[in-house]
């Protein structure tokens, strides 16, 4: 099954834009004021993507481990770096905790996947690796930020019953347990559901582009399948770790919330 | 009373993490068995001061002793089991009026401490005229009067020598408030347990004789 993906022209792209047109008209006939936005994220988009595909040309070009390794890195950062600006509350130094965890846990899993489950030689391949890394950050960050955003929250909001179980001999960990709890399933749901409807709802973008790419749906689907579980592992592990470091820093040796309410 | 310091402040001074200053040189002491009032306007770090005594705080300088034993060098979960804290709003988790009863004993800290039956549950809930609540209601479900009593409970189970009891009435009506004083010195005159109160209530117990602490402007004073 040969087939050769259709190039898209450089007019062709342009005439994207128009795209764009549609719905910026509506911006304004609505006064949605959402114009000055839609600008930055086109140019935004059409830039960083350009920017990325020079890059993962030149990093496929280069097959080097390090080169590897340091572009998958910088991507973690930049993840982290989104989710703390995501997350309002800054009373605790959170980056560093994220970043850490993102670290461990996106090069546990994608190391899995390229090494142990398609089975590439060697496991750092850059055809395989960035790619395939590259959905495990983009989509367990969401969860990251989303469980860390409810830890946060919850701990300040329910600072007098975890005062209540401290008073009564509790120590930090258990009196901040169900809000743990709360914090991981709320990052971990979404991965879940969408293990539920992917193939009856949507079909995935990674499935997409190798169809279009030309390959035979069911190599597509196999791949994708191994996506959905590796993002559900990575989701699992980067919440957690993420949420056991950050707690930890919200309360002190002497078991206080440091945490103080707005 | 009798004239052995239970607690003591020695050179004590409290910064609010924003760098507001409360208090200073703060030195007094609270002796065994005692009921103390403390009053002052709001705001004059009334609560911070019984937060500081069960080290919800730290003091910035200085150091507070239990027993003649600086704060320091005890540990943390069984000093608070020791000089128990009675939150101004009372908090029930949820479940039954037992499970929250029973709930300290689920903490790794209080596992060799031992659990009190339904006799004895059903026994403090007479004590504190709560006779008519069986012990599987739902705790939410109570007043909030029955609510704050429920909590007291709670903690005497786990034997304190020091109640510190902020603004235990402020929640409440006349009537649960005198049902909640009346403990309070109960618990001062019979079971011999040193008492903190924080209260804007006119109140005069009968068989205890309160020593008020006046706390404001960074500073406090012992009046007998």
């Amino acid at each position: 099954m040969e087939h050769q993906i259709a190039e898209i022209g450089p007019l062709q792209l342009a005439f994207g834009l128009v795209f764009i047109l549609i719905s910026g008209l509506a911006s304004f006939a609505y006064s949605l004021k959402l114009e000055k936005d839609l600008l930055i994220g086109t140019v935004r988009t059409f830039v960083q993507l350009f920017i990325m595909g020079y890059i993962l040309r030149f990093v496929f070009d280069l097959s080097h481990m390090a080169v590897v390794i340091g572009v998958f890195s910088f991507m973690i950062f930049f993840a982290a770096w989104t989710i703390y600006g995501r997350v309002k509350d800054k009373q605790i130094p959170f980056f560093m905790p994220v970043f850490l965890s993102m670290i461990f846990s996106y090069f546990l899993v994608s190391y899995l996947v390229t090494a142990v489950v398609v089975n590439v030689k060697p496991w750092w391949e850059p055809r395989y690796f960035i790619p395939l890394g590259g959905m495990v950050i983009g989509n367990s960050m969401n969860a990251i930020a989303i469980s860390l955003e409810r830890l946060i929250g919850e701990l300040k909001s329910r600072r007098s019953e975890i005062e209540m179980k401290l008073c009564l001999g509790a120590t930090s960990r258990e009196a901040s347990q169900p809000i743990l709890r709360n914090a991981m399933q709320a990052g971990m749901i979404p991965s879940i559901n969408s293990m539920m409807a992917v193939g009856m709802v949507f079909i995935p973008g990674m499935m997409t582009g190798q169809i279009l790419a030309g390959s035979d749906p069911l190599t597509a689907i196999k791949y994708q399948i191994v996506v959905m579980v590796m993002l559900s592992g990575s989701t699992a592990l980067g919440t957690l770790l993420t949420v056991l470091l950050v707690r930890k820093r919200c309360f002190n040796a002497c078991d206080q919330l440091v945490l103080r309410p707005d | 009373m009798n004239n052995v310091a239970i607690l003591r402040f020695e050179n004590v001074r409290f910064t609010y993490p924003d760098g507001h200053p409360l208090f200073d040189k703060l030195c007094f002491e609270l002796n065994q068995g005692g009921f103390y009032g403390v009053r002052g306007p709001s705001g004059s770090g009334k609560s911070t001061l019984l937060r500081l005594m069960n080290r919800l705080e730290n003091p910035c300088v200085g150091e507070i002793f239990f027993n003649e034993k600086p704060f320091s060098a005890i540990p943390t979960p069984e000093l608070r089991r020791q000089i128990l804290y009675i939150q101004q709003t009372p908090v029930v988790t949820d479940g039954s009026v037992k499970d929250n009863l029973v709930l300290p004993f689920s903490f790794k800290n209080n596992r060799t401490l031992p659990v009190p039956d339904d006799d004895q549950l059903k026994k403090m809930l007479k004590d504190f005229s709560l006779e008519q609540i069986p012990l599987d209601r739902a705790a939410r479900n109570l007043s909030v009067g029955q609510q704050q009593r429920l909590c007291l409970i709670r903690g005497l189970l786990l034997a304190p020598s020091v109640i510190l009891l902020d603004e235990p009435t402020s929640a409440l009506d006349h009537e649960s408030s005198r049902i909640v004083e009346g403990m309070a010195e109960t618990l001062c005159h019979d079971m011999k347990k040193t008492i903190v109160m924080v209260s804007h209530r006119e109140f005069n117990p009968k068989h205890v004789k309160p020593v008020i602490i006046d706390v404001r402007e960074g500073g406090l004073s012992v009046l007998p």
